[in-house]
């Protein structure tokens, strides 16, 4: 039993890391209405400055200005590429975002070389115990922050009027531009919060029980794109929802594996993708989205 | 439309004539040109004053630190070489080509290579000796493989250093045996990755377990995993006595960092490749100084001996911005291998493909000062079956320092080793 | 009347020039040359096929890969003898190239549940999940594939000739092994799966797909079943890239799942973007460019700056400088070259003396 609520406790606080990535992915596909491939490197930013920053101003300093960091990276590639590109249709703004990301990932790869970078975070190996269930302080940590940076998103979206100007471009972008909703500006700070929750991301991925930051961080965004899918891809409470089953799933796939035999070696990798295709089988929009209907 | 018939034929004609003016092709079949002006016999890559060699690296992708260190020690070796008179009077230069460790990138540059050289003193990764693994034993190279799967074993152009995984792991579980108090009925963990290192290291453990009397709990990871928790948690459950640790170097540092934090316990086993001396600085640091052991075939870094102080100094002085580890010696020994296959056959006159082989597969003890001789006979098995335990030691060149001196277990002697 | 007439002549002279290159290149290059040549022309019949489904009908797929693992991997089954842990049926090498197509047909055609009900980034997303699921399969299902190794192809023997090493054939006093004579099959193929596509997209299907692209309701006004199209479209585009996968696997000598990965699938994509969306042209000078590009710069490192010799440290190594450099063409095509290379061709040829012009590239739709 303490083994299961472990599973479930280490799926949780991931799924909520998954969650702020796909949050990330779910903004900037409802304001620009593009598929960001570039993600794993916006993550691979944050965390590579907070890891390069720690050492010479602190932690805290460091985390402000990796996320800050991502933020604008993540604003240029708005700024420069896809503002520019907005004639072309959405497959092709998706596969410049690949473009992109094959720039930025190689040149981090090249920096980072063949470090295993530290964060210097304040939390180290602590774990905390309830009764017979122990799990990382880093973990705990990661599921209130992640908690309480999408409980704020979820508001701001419901009641500033940032959110409703996103929410009224996500809708129908040439109505919103008509009363007044500027969109290049939705768009960009839509893509600099979603930086910014990418480095926070990237601080909870590679901190304990990780041994830190290194060339294939990056790959840990994938998993945020079942999870974006899985709850709908304009959805932000859809994003929350998928993360959370992603990271569950893939804690019980691997800590189950020896009882399923053969069959589960290796479950882990395909399981988020293989849940991601029987949800959209069921609901072709994801299990939040909304389902576009065409009148004929 | 006839007009365009008629161009089309001469469009045609015209390119019959240039086929046949091939024979001014560089691609002609000639004559073979095979003995050298002191008699020694010719085979591709060698000519009167060069002898080409081919490493064929990771510089770009998961194996890139390795195939740094690698290459840069096999050109070390080479310029060595060079500077005392070359071999058989003639000039080593090696070719290096970086494959970033895909496919398609290997077996283009294996094409490139293959015509242009005498041997290839550097190959990385199963994989990728894999996907030309059938054009190496029909007619390739005398290939120095690093990798420790049985698969690369059987072909007699394809030469392995040290041992297999399987062997590495028996030797590792003698040990814990004999050293660490492990007795019939008890589970050993295992925690591997997917693929020929994983899979090879977990029937070692099997089969040791098995001749012991005790149980294997397995935990397979994908090369992706960061956090080995749940796989702690599964452990600790499974109330194992030691665990041995297939996994990669960040992966290895996860497991050990929680295995402190929790009520794991137990003394842990990490084959050659799941330890990195990077790893030392990070926030697991500590923990690795605690219970844990390498298992290695070959000599570390820090093994007292003249020629490991020889290849160190010269490493250093020749690239002193880069940091030591065990691909240094990796790539050394390799080009040594080869080097020496290269002087045998010199002095069996006979420089050709097969020439350099059968001189390889004379060697019955190979010595190169490692301490230790190496049988390179029989194609089908490992060089040699003993394995160093070693501890990773901050203080220590290459973080690894001996703990337990190279030894052979009787089960290790009869595991049954079988290439593909 | 003589523009048209100098138009006329300056495009046989091209078809004659690249004609003479198809036949003479194996008699002058070498191996690594041809071996690069041959991944290009693979590249090419599977990025037609992609180009069909992303490019003319608007359905991303980032599964690619996937069917081309499946073709390659039923071919090696189907031709393979059995032995003690590998599966094989055993069967005529020719039958199997064609087996291999229809599996992926097949592969395609099961996966219609979801190709013919999703779209955009959704389609998109849901074939990604193929990569790993493949990737799943192709490691656990070692009988069959050989697992992590991979297994050995058996070379193609048609009419009783063998397109391998052995026997030995000697052209015109230059040896034809297995690359030379692969070099010629791979041409006549690729001639054809791009003279079937061509006749696809210029006829009443490419049509429907273009519609299908830019507005999809409109198309089902007009009549075009869109689902069942959809669908078809998937199925023939698995099935060029089944063919793509045998002719690769051929090439290969021996498939390995590793290759058959992420990489791949956003290779694929790279190329039709680069080369020009919905053409069959814009897919093979695209494959071209992404297969030859890394080759050229690993070859030529030694001359070009910034670029570190491979094996030696400082700079860029030349795979970081190619991955950079595809990178940035990506970047650059999509933002100022919106039909692609093909498309830059057209507009260069418009300027010249006697040049036509072009119909205008495919409309996008608006955002």
């Amino acid at each position: 039993m303490t083994h299961f609520a472990e599973l479930l406790l280490t799926g949780i606080s991931m799924g909520s890391v998954y969650a702020l990535i796909a949050l990330g992915f779910v903004i900037i596909f409802k304001a620009s209405e593009v598929v960001n491939f570039a993600h794993a490197s916006l993550l691979l930013i944050g965390g590579f400055l907070i890891a390069e920053l720690h050492g010479r101003i602190g932690f805290w300093p460091a985390l402000l200005a990796g996320a800050a960091g991502a933020a604008l990276a993540a604003a240029f590639v708005e700024f420069a590429i896809i503002r520019r590109s907005r004639a072309a249709n959405h497959s092709v703004l998706a596969i410049v975002t690949i473009g992109v990301d094959i720039i930025l990932a190689t040149e981090l790869t090249r920096r980072i070389g063949t470090q295993v970078m530290a964060m210097g975070d304040p939390w180290g190996d602590a774990v905390v115990h309830f009764g017979e269930v122990s799990i990382p302080e880093t973990r705990l940590v990661a599921l209130i922050v992640a908690g309480c940076l999408i409980g704020t998103f979820l508001l701001a979206f419901k009641y500033t009027g940032w959110g409703v100007a996103m929410r009224a471009s996500a809708e129908d972008q040439e109505a919103a531009a008509l009363m007044g909703v500027r969109l290049g500006r939705i768009s960009l700070s839509a893509w600099a919060v979603a930086g910014a929750l990418a480095a926070v991301a990237a601080l909870f991925l590679t901190v304990f029980p990780t041994p830190g930051l290194d060339r294939t961080t990056g790959m840990i965004a994938l998993k945020a794109f079942p999870a974006a899918i899985l709850g709908g891809l304009d959805s932000t409470t859809g994003a929350l929802v998928g993360g959370l089953i992603i990271g569950v799933t893939e804690a019980l796939m691997s800590g189950y594996q020896g009882e399923m035999g053969s069959l589960g070696r290796g479950l882990g990798d395909v399981a988020p993708f293989l849940v991601m295709i029987i949800v959209l089988l069921i609901r072709p929009a994801g299990l939040f989205g909304t389902r576009e209907l065409t009148r004929v | 439309m006839s007009r365009f018939r008629l161009r089309a034929g001469v469009v045609g004609a015209v390119i019959l004539a240039l086929a046949a003016t091939s024979c001014a092709s560089d691609k002609a079949v000639d004559g073979e040109a095979a003995v050298g002006a002191d008699g020694v016999k010719h085979g591709p890559g060698v000519t009167d004053d060069t002898i080409t060699v081919g490493m064929i690296t990771d510089l770009t992708g998961p194996y890139a630190p390795l195939g740094k260190s690698i290459s840069q020690a096999g050109r070390l070796y080479f310029e060595e070489v060079n500077a005392a008179g070359g071999i058989c009077g003639r000039k080593v230069e090696p070719l290096v080509r970086d494959m970033s460790y895909d496919v398609q990138k290997t077996v283009s540059a294996y094409t490139e290579l293959e015509p242009k050289v005498a041997a290839l003193p550097q190959f990385i990764g199963s994989a990728t000796v894999a996907s030309v693994r059938d054009k190496l034993e029909a007619s390739g190279p005398l290939t120095l493989a690093l990798a420790w799967a049985p698969s690369i074993l059987g072909a007699q152009s394809i030469q392995m250093t040290g041992t297999t995984y399987a062997v590495d792991v028996v030797n590792g579980v003698d040990f814990l045996v004999k050293e660490r108090g492990l007795k019939a009925g008890d589970k050993i963990g295992h925690i591997y990755v997917e693929g020929d290192y994983g899979d090879d290291s977990l029937a070692g453990s099997k089969y040791a377990a098995e001749k012991l009397g005790m149980t294997v709990v397995e935990q397979k990871v994908k090369a992706t995993d960061a956090d080995m928790s749940s796989q702690v948690s599964t452990m600790e459950e499974a109330g194992v006595k030691a665990v041995i640790l297939s996994i990669a170097p960040k992966q290895t540092a996860s497991f050990v960092g929680v295995a402190a934090t929790t009520g794991l316990k137990v003394p842990m086993l990490g084959s050659n490749s799941a330890f990195a001396p990077q790893l030392l600085a990070t926030p697991a640091g500590p923990a690795l100084l605690g219970d844990f052991y390498v298992l290695q075939a070959s000599s570390p870094l820090s093994a007292d001996l003249p020629i490991m102080k020889k290849i160190i100094d010269g490493y250093k002085a020749k690239y002193p911005q880069d940091g030591l580890d065990n691909g240094v010696m990796a790539g050394y020994t390799g080009s040594m291998v080869i080097g020496d296959a290269l002087k045998k056959a010199c002095e069996n006159k006979d420089l050709s493909r097969a020439g350099i082989i059968s001189a390889h597969r004379s060697q019955k003890a190979w010595d190169g000062g490692f301490g230790s001789t190496y049988d390179f006979s029989d194609p089908s098995q490992p060089p040699t079956r003993s394995t160093f335990i070693l501890k990773p030691d901050a203080d220590a060149l290459g973080g690894l320092k001996i703990h337990k001196d190279r030894f052979t277990a009787d089960l290790a002697a009869s595991y049954p080793v079988t290439a593909s | 009347m003589s523009d048209s007439r100098n138009a006329r002549l300056f495009r046989l002279a091209l078809w004659a020039a690249a004609g003479a290159a198809a036949v003479l290149i194996p008699f002058y290059l070498d191996g690594f040359w041809l071996m690069a040549g041959l991944f290009a022309m693979s590249a090419a019949v599977g990025a037609i096929g992609l180009n069909l489904l992303t490019g003319a009908t608007g359905q991303l797929s980032m599964g690619h890969a996937f069917f081309l693992a499946v073709g390659a991997y039923t071919y090696v089954y189907l031709s393979s003898e059995s032995d003690d842990h590998l599966a094989g049926l055993g069967l005529p090498t020719g039958v199997a190239a064609i087996g291999a197509i229809l599996a992926a047909g097949l592969a395609g055609g099961l996966f219609s549940p979801i190709s013919a009900r999703l779209k955009g980034a959704y389609l998109g997303i849901a074939t990604f999940a193929l990569i790993f699921l493949g990737q799943y399969l192709m490691h656990g299902a070692e009988a069959v594939t050989g697992g992590y190794n991979g297994r050995a192809v058996p070379p193609l023997t048609l009419f009783g000739f063998s397109f391998a090493d052995t026997p030995e054939l000697i052209v015109l006093g230059i040896p034809f092994g297995a690359l030379e004579r692969l070099w010629y099959l791979a041409v006549l193929v690729l001639i054809a799966a791009a003279w079937f596509a061509k006749g696809v997209l210029t006829g009443r299907p490419g049509l429907a797909m273009n519609t299908i692209r830019d507005h999809e309701t409109a198309a089902g006004v007009m009549g075009v079943p869109v689902s069942r199209y959809r669908a078809g479209v998937f199925v023939l585009s698995s099935m060029y890239a089944g063919l793509a996968g045998v002719l690769l696997a051929l090439v290969f000598q021996r498939t390995v799942p590793d290759y058959f990965g992420i990489v791949l699938a956003l290779d694929y994509l790279a190329m039709i973007v680069i080369g020009g969306l919905g053409s069959v042209g814009g897919a093979v000078l695209g494959a071209f460019l992404v297969t030859l590009l890394p080759q050229l710069l690993t070859r030529y490192s030694d001359s070009l700056p910034l670029v570190a010799q491979p094996g030696t440290s400082g700079g860029f190594s030349p795979a970081e400088a190619a991955r950079i450099l595809y990178g940035s063409v990506v970047v650059a095509v999509v933002l100022f070259l919106p039909a692609g290379l093909l498309g830059l061709a057209q507009r260069v040829r418009q300027r010249l003396p006697g040049g036509l012009p072009h119909p205008s590239t495919p409309s996008r739709s608006a955002p």
